[in-house]
């Protein structure tokens, strides 16, 4: 195995091996030719693109895109990890070779912030639209801190800070005229600081 | 006035008469029960008669308000799968009278709300249940809609669906067996026959969310 | 059945309603209402989306032509997969696209496994996929005992495939309940839901929950059977080709449901590798590609099996296919518990694993794919990166391909059989 892709493929760096794993590393720019080669080539035809990853590995170091790839000429999974930019975290969509990349590469834009060129689709796909971070990168941190970043949206719903849960349990705005069988006593009124929870039956 | 009787009619004194039995159906049209001084005080119960005499009628209606509960199928995530089966063979839910799971809010009673609810989610549920018509109830189903669940710490999940909807019943698990759920059921039976529950303080309030600038719904 | 295609011309009261209104509409000395075709239609003629395309395929999807309307089928829906938003483009009943909004179930389970211990984590993926409970755990088991470098012993691996046989076997027959709910059919799935029962209460019995068992752990399994999992285990033995028959019975040969099914989202095998699309799916295209005989794990070496596929690969071979995985998860079970050796159920490993620092990457045929768990540990009690590939996610990428050409009504019927689950979807 380890032969094979040294002969077709060059210019790897770090390539290592486990029971059931071949895994090689590249740099973003050469991720897709080395992908395409790997699907394309006779003995290698890595046919399948069985998972895309995406790994932060912190505030300065880099973004890794994973892919894991199979195929029926070789025992075990193959194993790429291209090496992204943290600070311009661009690559070249394999769009082109998978379609079924697609969503994967849309979740890692959405959840990392890397942009893949060439995906005609690259929008959220599990926040909403107009969320404006990245949740699982290593700074953003969980909450208390999540509805306080940056990140959460225009919708109040996204912010539970500017809820306000006394608003179900206040008295109502409206009130009822008085009843005639009961004359001068308002019908069903509500006393300050009582609400109508607090009755089992309206009266 | 609110009490809008026609003039002519002079007050009638209680415990002379028995109450007619008209059943009003659940869209709560009040002009046939107005004639004969039953139509609903919006904040529930009945008002003039039948409130003096202990009310059958009020039973009555109660009842079956309570033994025909027609839930929203508003199952969102593993407490659906729970609560799909407690409506199947198995745990019966049709023996209270719940099986069909509307599809409509507009036609349901019960939301019952089986699932994680995330922020993105909570738009549309909270629609939902604005437009379920009244009488309306709602039950938390499972730790997630109680108050966030194993889910506590996230960033997208709203820690509680009472944050964004009044609920009557919570039923805890995670998630809750079919027993559960029923007992909870029967705990919102409870509720409907004695009219307590959220939904009877939760009349007539207006706006019931807040509008948010850029709201074009 | 017919077939009805984009070219075809049918009489669309659409356009008989819209020259009315417009007629209507210069009498009145009004501007006509309608924009003109391929221009993009905002918010305030269709009301989705709510905000200028971001991207090509989001314009070309929400610009409408000539007689096209955009369908929002919304986040709650009678199907019962779960909160997906399907956004489709008719052309009175034919589609032209389909553009899926996912994320109303995202729950941030991977964000939050990087605060958890190794074993919390097995805790925390159980909701993910949550039909298949047993898998969503396996695949993450293995990982940390690779990152570990432990073994768990035998007998757990035996274990381990018996119950993740067993949810494979309700998996799919909840398959079939919906497929039939899905089309109108009320029947067959409560015949699922009480196969399910059966089962589920057997892994009750076994792990004390009835649904997101938590039953793995890394290093084995945490109870060992016992008398009340192995007395309901026979007696489910007993009944359940019967009782899967009598299911089958009520679809199959089903009129309604083979001209429903039958050239349905034919999905070609080449297709189907290229989108992602795996397991039963997969093979009901053709292709004979199972994780357990192409990468096995577990003790799946030692039992004999068949990769068995389908010709046609629309929605009458996917739910063939489910039908045939039943079967041979039954056989499978068979030889499970024929072979189950003696011994501990759960190696020697401290509550708080610590693993060297590395990756790994495991995956298991769940009932709908490939289901892959790739981790990362940096030496501390938590994982550094823990990804889960859920097949469903990937699975979805079809439709939009499947659906352009045919009915709406349709959507439902092949959405169902390819069995997406929403909690894996949005994870």
């Amino acid at each position: 195995m380890r032969l094979l892709t040294e002969r077709v493929d060059s210019g790897l760096r770090e390539l290592w091996t486990d029971e059931d794993t071949v895994e090689f590393q590249v740099d973003a720019a050469r991720a897709h030719d080395v992908l395409r080669t790997l699907r394309d080539d006779e003995e290698l035809s890595f046919f399948m693109l069985a998972d895309a990853a995406a790994v932060d590995y912190g505030s300065g170091e880099r973004f890794e895109v994973v892919y894991h790839l199979f195929s029926w000429k070789h025992p075990g999974w193959l194993r790429i990890r291209a090496h992204v930019d943290r600070a311009d975290p661009r690559i070249a969509s394999i769009t082109d070779l998978w379609e079924g990349a697609m969503f994967h590469e849309r979740e890692m834009y959405d959840m990392m912030g890397i942009v893949f060129e060439g995906n005609r689709d690259l929008r959220r796909i599990y926040m909403s639209p107009d969320y404006r971070s990245f949740p699982q990168r290593r700074d953003f941190v969980l909450p208390d801190d999540a509805a306080d970043s940056s990140a959460a949206g225009v919708n109040p719903l996204e912010r539970p800070e500017t809820w306000d849960l006394t608003r179900f349990n206040r008295a109502p705005a409206v009130t009822f005229p008085t009843s005639e069988l009961r004359p001068g006593a308002p019908a069903e009124a509500v006393e300050d600081g009582k609400t109508l929870a607090d009755q089992s039956r309206p009266r | 006035m609110a009490v809008d009787r026609p003039k002519s009619t002079p007050p009638p004194t209680p415990a002379a008469q028995d109450p007619p039995i008209v059943i009003a159906d659940q869209a709560g049209s009040d002009g046939l029960l107005r004639q004969f001084g039953m139509e609903e005080h919006p904040q529930g119960g009945f008002h003039g008669l039948l409130e003096v005499i202990p009310t059958k009628a009020d039973y009555i209606l109660d009842l079956i308000r309570a033994n025909s509960l027609w839930p929203l199928l508003s199952g969102l995530s593993c407490c659906a799968i729970e609560m799909m089966s407690t409506a199947t063979s198995v745990n019966d839910i049709d023996r209270f009278g719940m099986f069909p799971f509307r599809a409509s809010p507009r036609q349901a009673d019960v939301l019952i709300v089986a699932g994680t609810l995330t922020t993105k989610m909570a738009g549309p549920l909270v629609r939902l249940w604005e437009q379920m018509p009244e009488p309306k109830w709602c039950v938390a189903m499972g730790t997630c809609t109680t108050s966030g669940g194993r889910f506590k710490r996230s960033y997208s999940v709203v820690q509680g669906v009472d944050r964004v909807m009044p609920v009557d019943v919570y039923v805890p698990g995670c998630p809750p067996r079919p027993e559960g759920l029923i007992y909870g059921m029967m705990k919102l039976h409870e509720l409907v026959k004695q009219r307590r529950g959220q939904w009877s303080t939760y009349v007539d309030r207006g706006p019931q969310r807040t509008r948010w600038e850029g709201d074009v719904r | 059945m017919t077939r009805i295609d984009a070219e075809t011309r049918i009489p669309d009261p659409i356009e008989l309603d819209r020259l009315e209104e417009d007629r209507l509409r210069t009498v009145a000395g009004l501007a006509p209402l309608r924009t003109e075709s391929g221009e993009y239609a905002g918010f305030d003629q269709v009301g989705i989306p709510d905000r200028p395309p971001q991207t090509d395929r989001e314009r070309d999807v929400y610009s409408l032509g000539e007689g096209e309307m955009l369908v929002n089928m919304g986040p709650q829906h009678p199907s019962t997969h779960g909160v997906m938003r399907l956004v489709v483009k008719v052309r009175g009943e034919i589609i032209v696209d389909i553009d899926p909004v996912l994320g109303y179930l995202h729950r941030g389970i991977e964000k939050l496994c990087e605060n958890a211990t190794y074993t919390t984590v097995l805790t925390y993926v159980d909701p993910m996929d949550y039909l298949s409970t047993m898998h969503n755990e396996h695949a993450p088991a293995i990982a940390f005992e690779k990152l570990y470098g432990i073994r768990a012993p035998k007998r757990a691996e035996y274990i381990r495939a018996l119950v993740v046989e067993l949810n494979r076997i309700f998996s799919h027959g909840l398959m079939m309940g919906f497929l039939a709910l899905d089309m109108g059919g009320i029947t067959p799935i409560l015949y699922a839901f009480i196969n399910r029962d059966e089962i589920v209460d057997m892994l009750s019995a076994i792990s004390g929950q009835r649904m997101l068992f938590n039953f793995f752990r890394v290093g084995g399994v945490n109870f060992d059977m016992n008398d009340e999992f192995l007395s309901r285990l026979g007696t489910w033995r007993g009944r359940v080709l019967k009782n899967i028959e009598m299911n089958e019975g009520l679809i199959t040969g089903n009129e309604i449901f083979r001209s429903r099914t039958i050239n349905m989202g034919t999905l070609s095998g080449q297709d189907a590798i290229s989108l992602g699309v795996t397991g039963p799916n997969l093979r009901a295209s053709g292709v004979p590609f199972d994780i357990r005989k192409a990468q096995p794990y577990s003790i799946y070496n030692e039992l004999e099996f068949d990769v068995i596929t389908q010709e046609g690969g629309d929605s009458y071979a996917r739910y063939l296919q489910r039908i045939a995985e039943i079967k041979q998860s039954i056989h499978l079970i068979d030889q499970i518990i024929d072979k189950m050796p003696h011994g501990p159920v759960q190696a020697q490993v401290p509550g708080i694993i610590r693993p060297k620092p590395g990756r790994a990457y495991a995956a298991v045929e769940s009932p709908r794919g490939l289901y892959s768990v790739y981790a990362i540990s940096d030496g501390g009690p938590n994982p550094y990166r823990f990804r889960m590939r859920d097949p469903s996610f990937i699975s979805l990428q079809a439709l939009p391909k499947l659906m352009p050409g045919r009915l709406v009504a349709d959507t439902m019927a092949v959405m169902a059989s390819f069995d997406p689950v929403m909690g894996g979807v949005d994870k």
